[in-house]
This record gives C-alpha cells, structure tokens and sequence, in this order.
C-alpha cells in the first residue's frame, strides 16, 4: 500500500507541472490586465507603468512562468506563491484565512449531502416506483435542474430579506470580533442549503441507481433464500456493494471541499476560497487566480487517491 | 424449525413436499406470461426429483415459487405448496423466512455471482447457521468450518477467512453447497447446480451432491436442463415444456420408454457414448411465445405426430404404471381411439375421460 501511495505521488508530479504551464498561460491570455482598474481615472501613466515594473508584467512571459514555477514549491517561504496585486499580502497568508471558511462551508454540505441522499437513494431503490419513490424522483429532479445562484438568491430573498430568518451575508455579524460559534452557524444555514439541495438532488439518484444495481445481483437472492429479513438483506448484504461506487463521489467531491462553492461563496458573500478566485479573476490578480487553480489540480488528484486508497477498505477484490 | 435436527422429515417415508396445481404469472405491460400453469407433483422423504426442460419452460419459476422468492410483477396466482403438510403459499412472511434456508435450501446456477463479494465464504455460511440455530457467532463459524470440510474444501479454516474471488467456480459452487446444508434442510432445491461449471468439476459437484443426499437423508429437487445430470441423480423425473409438465415418471422409465414427443426428443438430442450417429437429432422449432401460446397442446407446433385433435388440449394421462404423459397419443403411442381427426366437445370428452386431473 505504501509502495502504492509513493507511486501515485511521484506519477501526480508531471501532472501538477503540466497543469501550472497550462494553467499560466490560460490565465495571461485572458483578455485585460491587472492594472486596468487604475486607467482613465486620475492615476497617472508613470504610476501605471511603476506597477507594471514592480510585478514583473514586463518581463518576458517565459521568464515569468520561470519565476513562478520555480518558486511555487517552496510553500515554506511566505512569499513562495506570490504577493496579491489587489491587497499586497501574500497569497499563501490570504489562502490562510481564507481555507477555513470554505472547509467549514463545503464540509458541512458534503456531511449532510451524505447523511440525507443516502438514505434516500435507499429508499426509492427498495420501494422502486412507490409513491415515496416517485416524490424523490420529481423533488432530485427539480433539485439538479435548479442553477445554484438562483437557488441560492431565493434562498436568500425569501428566509434572509423577506422572513429574516436568517442573515444576508457574511460569516458574522457585523461588528464582531473572535469565533461565536452559535453567530457563525447561523450564517452557514443558507449557504450550507443552498450546496446541499443541489448535491442531495445528484447523489441521491446516484445511490438508487447504486442499489437497484445491487438489488438485482444474483447474492441477494442467495441472502433472501437464507431466510434473512428483507432489512438485514438491504442494510447489510445490498448495502455495502451498493456504497461501493458511492466511494468514487466522495473522491471527486474531496476538490470541491476547497474550490467547488464559487458560486454560492460569492452570492451570500462568504469569506472563502471560492469568493475570493472570483474577485481574483474579476481583476485579474493573477498569483491568487493561479493558486486557487493550483490547489483545485492538487486536490483532484488526492481525492482520486484518496477515493482508490478507500477502494481497498470497502473492496475485499481491489488490493494494491 | 429452528434447530439444526431436521424437523420436518421427521414422518418418515411420507411426501415431504406437495406442489398441487400450482400457478405463477407474471403480468407484463403485453399481457399476463403464465409461467407456471398448473404443475403438480410430489417429493416423497429423502428422494430425488429431477425436473427437466428448455429455459423459460418455468422449472426455475417453480423452484422460486416454492421459496416464495418470485419478485414483482410474478405472483402465485393459485395453487397449494405444502411442507409436511404446511401450506407455503399462505404462510406469513416471517413462517417463510423460517424455513428458506432452513427446512428447504436453495442453490443457484451461477456459482461466479450467488456469493456476496465483500463477505468472507465463512461470515456467509456462519450467518445462515447463526441464523436458524440460534448459536453463538464463533460456534456458527465453527459449524462453517466443519461444513467447508465435509463440501471437500481442503484447508478448510483458511477458506473461511477468505472472499468469493480468491475461490474458482467450482469450488464456489461447494461453498454454496456448505452454506445450503449448513442447517441440514430436509429438501434442497438445486438449480442447474452444475450448468455453468466445467464438465470435470460438474461430476465432482453431482458426486458431492449424492453423497452428502445419502448421509443426511435429504430430499433433492434438480432442475436441469441435462437428462446426463438428472440419469445420474434423480429417482422420479418431470418433464416441463411452456409452464406446464408433460411427462412424469421414475426415471428409469423415461429414459427407456419416453412416451411425450417432447422428452423423445430432449432423449434424441443427447450424444451417447457407443452409438454411432452423423449428427444429433435437433427438436424443430422454437418454444412458444408465452404471450401467444397456440390453442390445444402446447408442443404441437414441433411435434413430429402433431394430429387435427392436438388442437384440443390433450390429457394428461396414465400411460404406464408410473408414467404420466400429457399426450393424445395412446400408451403404446397410436393415435387416439376417438380418431386423430376429432374436435370440438368430442375431443374435450375424450380429453376428461383420459386425463387423471381432476
């Protein structure tokens, strides 16, 4: 197993340096520069071109990537990812505050997503076609169909502007100083919904297809013609094959637990990962816009990892 | 019938299982596919039935349908199935969980995929033991051992502990065998058990089967499709064509004197050793659609005696001392006295007087 773990980390190199060569010149050829802002306002031209000279933007693009790529790897130093051309601090000190609001955020879907599609994807696959069956069916339906931003601006009109349930925007209230938990859970309600109705509608299709897979395999009937009750035949012989390809969700969900929530990060203004990128790209702050890709490629290769390395735990067949 | 003594054979010599007219449909989106329509027949104490046919002729069904495992949109829709005189058809769900796996054990055709993969082979006979004998997690395991060593497994203790996958077909369908006579049923259905095994492993399978059969004195029901499997086993054998038997009979009979075209011609199809023949005799024809079954006998579209009178559902009729044939030929297998040409309410007349239905 240790041998196999090694392996795929040396196999993930050439994949990060590819994607950060790539990923370099995707973000340079995007139209506008990050000093578009301070044009056709009061800042002079020789101001202008001062800033261009103090981040390197007219140096040969090689030489940039060269720079860049060559300090990246050395997170230990403070600067090793850049400095942020919209505030200035570095970017690994920005990415600091910034990852525990998104592992909060993400985290939290990613549990109760788990906790209710599963569940329910069970349910629609032993009662198939049952009434029960068929409002889950419609419900995921409505779900997956619905954009994220929408969802989450109705949300937030009906329990935030109209009910006032729950706050606008933000992690906490305004004013606030120091972690109040109670304060900071409340404003997880609407967005940690908002990720959740949208994943629960995917997942849980996800685990009935799953199940009735299962149901349907020769051993259940070998488990029914032991004489076990139909609950021990589900919940214990169907179940655990069915959670088998579950393990591949998880994986893929793992990257997400970083960088998936941009959209709804930026509608309810939550101070993570995701709503910073967006500003990022908005104005171009290239170090923060390659970061937040670097870490998405990162992290998709570990969930990977990660969802094989579980592969071995929930499969007596796979062995590495 | 929760110990592991078998129970239910304990009135011995008597009929252990009694299937009466029993009928299984399925109703489909085109129409109701009768599966099963009104097969009878019985399986005395410790004896061996062989129920022979064509896939899709409903010999599966019938074993589903005595384990009560047919699945929607199947239902029995008539008929009794009585165990030692229990009737299974109307048992409540928790009677029936009672028995399957107990007093009847099924195994399946295909042994690659009748084994849960992510339980070792030991966890899955030690369940059905811990199950119906109500023993401790290590004795039932115990007990799982000891049965991998009677299926022939070598190294026994070390095959428990080991998953589906590291075991090859053969020795998968043993595990299969253990786990069905882990409570020492009195009746164990057995279907195709063999058909998907190579040739060599099919006879080591049947030669296993009838010794564990003879020491624990147990009823086998061997639905086959391969008369060689069933010669080598069976002490009565049914014949099943479209849902329905055709022929039944002990099986010596049978096989010297088929009297239904339909098992002449399953006994034609089989190579023997010592004859010379160019090639084997086919039966013409393919089975019916079972949503548009022909009127009268169902075989007549392939019978090479096919009469007008076949029109008519023909009897099912005595044509020797242990030998029913559902056939308008006569016992000695002329045309019927009423004339192969009758009709109408002559031939069902006919058909009443012949047949030992009621």
């Amino acid at each position: 197993m240790a041998a196999y773990i090694l392996r795929r980390v040396l196999q993930a190199i050439p994949i990060v340096i590819g994607v950060a060569v790539v990923a370099f010149f995707i973000v340079r050829l995007a139209p506008g520069s990050p000093v578009d802002k301070f044009r056709g306002g009061r800042v002079s031209p020789a101001v202008i071109e001062n800033i261009i000279k103090l981040y390197q933007l007219d140096q040969p693009l090689p030489n940039q990537l060269w720079s860049w790529i060559t300090t990246f790897p050395q997170v230990w130093r403070p600067d090793a990812w850049g400095y942020s051309f919209t505030d200035g601090k570095p970017v690994l000190y920005d990415l600091g505050n910034k990852i525990p609001p998104t592992l909060l955020l993400m985290g939290t879907s990613l549990v109760l997503t788990a906790i209710i599609s599963i569940p329910l994807g069970i349910l629609g696959a032993v009662k198939q076609y049952s009434r029960s069956d068929k409002v889950i069916t419609i419900l995921a339906t409505i779900g997956y169909a619905m954009p994220t931003f929408w969802l989450g601006f109705m949300l937030r009109t009906v329990f935030g502007a109209n009910l006032k349930w729950f706050p606008l925007f933000g992690a906490q209230t305004l004013g606030q100083s120091g972690l109040n938990v109670p304060d900071l859970l409340w404003h997880l309600v609407l967005p940690v919904t908002t990720l959740t109705i949208v994943a629960v509608a995917g997942w849980s299709r996800y685990m009935r297809s799953s199940m009735l897979e299962v149901l349907r395999q020769d051993y259940v009937r070998t488990a029914r013609a032991k004489g076990l009750s139909n609950n021990r035949v589900v919940y214990r012989h169907a179940l655990r094959n069915a959670l088998i390809p579950i393990v591949t969700l998880f994986g893929l969900s793992i990257p997400a637990l970083l960088s998936g929530a941009a959209v709804t990060e930026s509608v309810y203004s939550w101070p993570g990962l995701g709503y910073l990128a967006v500003d990022a790209v908005r104005t171009r702050d290239y170090p923060i816009v390659l970061a937040f890709v670097m870490i998405g490629a990162i992290m998709v290769i570990l969930g990977n990892l990660i969802a094989d390395i579980l592969y071995a735990f929930v499969d007596p067949r796979i062995k590495y | 019938m929760t110990s592991l003594t078998p129970t239910l054979s304990a009135s011995s010599n008597g009929t252990l299982l009694e299937v009466k007219n029993l009928r299984t449909h399925f109703r489909t989106r085109d129409g109701v596919v009768k599966a099963v329509d009104g097969v009878s027949f019985s399986i005395p104490d410790g004896k061996t039935l062989g129920v022979v046919g064509e896939s899709g002729c409903g010999k599966s069904i019938t074993a589903l349908s005595i384990m009560r495992l047919i699945e929607r949109p199947g239902r029995i829709v008539e008929g009794e199935i009585s165990l030692s005189g229990k009737n299974l058809v109307t048992a409540t769900d928790e009677e029936i969980r009672d028995i399957r796996g107990n007093a009847i054990s099924m195994i399946f055709q295909e042994p690659m995929t009748s084994l849960n993969p992510v339980f070792t082979c030991g966890d899955q006979i030690a369940e059905t033991v811990a199950l119906h004998a109500h023993v401790s997690d290590k004795e039932a395991m115990e007990r799982a051992i000891e049965m991998l060593d009677a299926v022939g497994i070598p190294d026994a203790r070390r095959r428990a502990s080991e998953y589906p996958h590291q075991l090859s077909g053969g020795m998968r369908q043993r595990v299969m065998i253990a786990m069905a006579l882990s409570t020492n049923p009195s009746l164990l259905i057995a279907d195709e058990p063999t058909t998907a095994l190579d040739v060599t492993i099919q006879a080591q399978i049947l030669e296993l089967m009838k010794a564990l059969r003879d020491r624990n004195k147990m009823a086998i029901m061997l639905i086959t499709h391969d008369l060689g499997v069933v010669a080598e086993m069976a002490d009565e054998i049914v014949v099943m064509y479209a849902g329905k038997v055709v022929e039944k009979s002990d099986a010596i009979t049978v096989y010297e004197r088929p009297h239904h075209p339909y098992s002449k011609g399953l006994l034609a199809s089989i190579p023997r050793l010592g004859e010379h023949r160019k090639r084997l005799e086919v039966i013409s024809g393919v089975v019916p659609n079972p949503l548009n079954l022909p009127e009268g006998c169902l075989f007549k579209r392939r019978c090479p005696y096919a009469m007008p009178i076949c029109d008519t559902a023909p009897p099912l009729q005595q044509v020797a001392p242990n030998q029913l044939s559902r056939c308008w030929l006569t016992p000695d297998g002329s045309a019927p006295a009423v004339g192969p040409d009758a009709s109408g309410d002559i031939a069902l007349d006919a058909a009443a007087k012949l047949s030992v239905e009621s």
